[in-house]
Parts: structure tokens; sequence; C-alpha cells
């Protein structure tokens, strides 16, 4: 494909369609004219938007929280394949790259189900299509019996070395918080090394990878200093970006929150995120200053894919975004599920 | 022939030679004012066009607009045809 494109049409065409697609995506408004909606008024709701065929498809099937949370996965796997299908030459190779990040959460979900004993069939129901690894293969992995069993059918994948490294010492303890990380750590710098193969195109992407890892970083930092973990964290920190290794656990290890606002802040010069972490200083949820770091990344793509129009940046940002709305219609039906206050639901959601 | 190149080497052009050379630089000029503008209009074009049709295909409304603004780029050539016309007669 590469080879055959002319001039700068089809990254323009593709750039434009994902920009249109973003303006279409659910406004604020709408999600506060939810929040004073039943189950299943929502439902008939976002039945009238892009949910339609999903919703239709699986409305004999599945009813009330069910069909809403598979509509919701179907819909996002077909538009992250379908945008694969229309992006061309580098640009692909770049989604491609970014959308590998689904193939670790499917692994790790099925890898839970089958720690919990789960039934092939709910797991498959909260899956995700939209990595390296597509149906056929998810499907084979449900099928298998044991987390041993689904590692060794993941010989030859990229994620498989880790996983056959870590996968046994997380069976042993039971938890898979490591594994989760080492996989993660692994995706960034295998992301690193793909832009810094020299593909053109690639400094627009280092760009997104670095605001991805410092985002992903100071919300670790916060997460951790709210357990308040006194063990070794430097495990847990993503390397690429600004943080370092050893400045994550001093950041982590600071005593008082004063200080380490500061010294956080001095480390991110005079960029957005340095005056976001400053109004983090009075906020003590950590929901709230996760939602406010999401919500700043979302900002910063936006900005950057205004900057660079025919780059990377416009399909990130509507990637981004449309998962973003996902997360947050999903928020609203289980928080409409279990009857949470519509001030209680509005707290989690990224408008 | 002969007797045309001996004149112009000598540096004696005959009023017959200066008109026919005067209407042959008209021609080349027009030829370029339409051809260039014309190679213009096309790359302005291209950009616009996609964008044009990726927005068309997302939302089938805009098309009029979009039409609207993908030719207007053509009043590039059509400057340049102007000009041509104007060199010509």
């Amino acid at each position: 494909m590469a080879a055959t494109l002319v001039g700068p049409g089809p990254y323009i065409y593709v750039c434009t369609r994902l920009r249109v697609r973003r303006a279409k995506l659910l406004p604020r408004e709408e999600y506060m004219r939810m929040l004073n909606m039943s189950l299943s008024e929502i439902t008939r709701s976002i039945e009238e938007t892009e949910y339609k065929r999903e919703i239709d498809e699986l409305g004999t099937a599945f009813s009330g929280i069910d069909l809403i949370e598979i509509a919701l996965s179907w819909n996002l796997a077909k538009e992250y394949q379908k945008i694969l299908e229309i992006t061309p030459g580098v640009l692909k190779e770049f989604t491609r790259a970014y959308l590998r990040r689904w193939d670790i959460q499917n692994v790790l979900t099925i890898l839970r189900g089958k720690m919990q004993g789960s039934k092939p069939g709910k797991i498959k129901e909260i899956l995700i299509p939209a990595g390296e690894l597509d149906k056929t293969i998810l499907d084979r992995l449900i099928a298998e019996e044991s987390p041993e069993q689904v590692v060794e059918a993941l010989k030859g994948q990229k994620l498989y070395p880790v996983l056959a490294r870590e996968v046994p010492p997380a069976l042993s303890s039971g938890s898979l918080s490591k594994l989760e990380n080492e996989l993660v750590k692994q995706f960034y710098a295998e992301l690193i090394l793909d832009v810094e193969s020299g593909l053109k195109g690639g400094k627009a992407f280092m760009q997104y990878i670095k605001l991805d890892i410092d985002i992903t970083n100071v919300k670790n930092i916060f997460r951790l200093r709210a357990d308040r973990m006194s063990e070794d964290a430097r495990e847990l920190v993503i390397p690429g970006s600004t943080l370092g290794v050893e400045e994550f656990q001093r950041l982590i290890s600071m005593e008082g929150k004063d200080e380490f606002i500061d010294s956080l802040k001095a480390r991110f010069g005079a960029s957005d995120l340095k005056e976001l972490i400053e109004t983090l200083r009075t906020k003590e949820s950590i929901r709230e200053i996760e939602i406010d770091l999401i919500r700043l990344q979302l900002q910063q793509m936006i900005k950057m894919a205004k900057l660079s129009p025919f780059s990377i940046h416009p399909i990130l940002a509507y990637l981004e975004s449309k998962k973003y709305e996902i997360f947050n219609l999903r928020a609203l039906a289980r928080g409409k599920q279990v009857n949470l206050p519509a001030e209680r639901i509005k707290e989690y959601l990224v408008i | 022939m002969a007797d045309v190149a001996t004149a112009v080497v000598a540096g004696e052009m005959t009023v017959e030679m200066v008109q026919a050379s005067q209407i042959g630089m008209k021609a080349m000029a027009a030829a370029i004012a339409v051809g260039s503008t014309g190679i213009a209009s096309g790359i302005a074009e291209t950009a616009i066009g996609s964008a044009a049709v990726g927005a068309t295909a997302e939302n089938k409304d805009v098309f009029g607009l979009v039409l609207l603004l993908t030719v207007i780029p053509e009043t590039i050539v059509i400057f340049g045809l102007v000009v041509a016309l104007l060199l010509l007669f």
C-alpha cells in the first residue's frame, strides 16, 4: 500500500474523516441529559446514535446492562478495525502499534477469567478484539483450559516472552499486577523502538508516546502516594520520557504534599501539565485527579492534532476520544444499574 | 531559408521576420499562462479534494458545500486563461 501512495491525498482524506468522526461523538450536553435517564432510556437514546447497528443486532440475545456493555465493546472493536482499514501507509503502522495495547488488555482479561474459572462465553463478552490478536486467535485462547495453556497458545506472538517469564510467578501469587506492568513497559519500549526505526512521521508519534508515558507515570505516582506505598516502586515506572526511575521513587517517598507537588511541577517545565499539577495541590480524591489528567491528555492530543493536521495526531485524538466515550457510557450504564445518584456518576465521566 | 539564416547571422531582420517572431512569443506566453495555472489549480485541488471526499464519506450533507470549496482554486486557471486570451487577441 505504501508504495502505491501518490502525494498527500490519502493522508488528508483519512485525517479529515477522523476529524469529522470526532466531531460526531456525543457532546457534553448529551451526557448531562443521560444522567437523568433510566437504563432503558439510555439504551434507547444511544440506539439513535452510532450504536444502532450493535444494539439492534444484540437486542434479541441480551438486555439491560449486558446489552449496553457488549454493544459498546463490539462498536469499539469494529470502529478500530475500520480505521485500520482506511489508514494509509505509515499511519497504518502507527495505528496498529497503538492498538496493540488492546492485546494486553484482552490477554489479561482471559488470564483473569481462567484463574477465576469463568465460562468462555462470559469472558468473550468483555473482550475488545481491536489489536493484533483478532477474534479467531482470541476464540482459540478462550477455549484453552488453564492460564498456562493460554500462554503456550500465544507462542510466536510479541507478548509471549514476557508472558512466559511473568505468568508462573503471577499465578502462584494470585496477582497479575506485576505481569500487567511488565507488559505495559514492553509495549511502550516497542513503540519507541518502532518510532526510532526511522519511519516518516515518527516524530509526531513520539510526541504522543511521551505525553502518554508522562500522564501514566504521573497518574501512577498519585495513585501510589494515595496508597502510601512504602515498598520499592522502581519497577512500576515506565521509562522513555520525562521522569526517570530514581526520580519516580523519590517523588513517591516524599513526605509533604506541597514539597511533592513543587518537585513534580519543576520537572515539567512550562507545559500545560505543570499548570494542571498546580491545580491538583488542593485535590484529595484520586479519582478526580485521574479524570483531570485524562482530560488534560485528551486536550493536549486535540491541540497536537490541530498543530499537525495531516499526521498521526488526528487519528490518535479520535481513537482516544472514542475510547473515553465508551468509557463514559459504560460508567453511566453501570452507575444507573446500581442506582447511584447522578452527581456521583458525573464524577466518573471524562467530559 | 538560407537567406533568413544569413540575415539573422548578419543581424539584419526583415519586418516579416520580426512580426512572425512576435506572434510565436505571444503564443508561447499564452501557453505558459494557461499551462502553469492549470498545474497550480491541480496542486491546490489535491488537498481540498481529498479532504472533501473524506468529509462527504462521513457526512453526506456537506457534499454541496465541499464541492464548492473544491472548485474555488479553478479561479487560478481562469485568470491564466484570461491572460492568455488578452495576449492572443
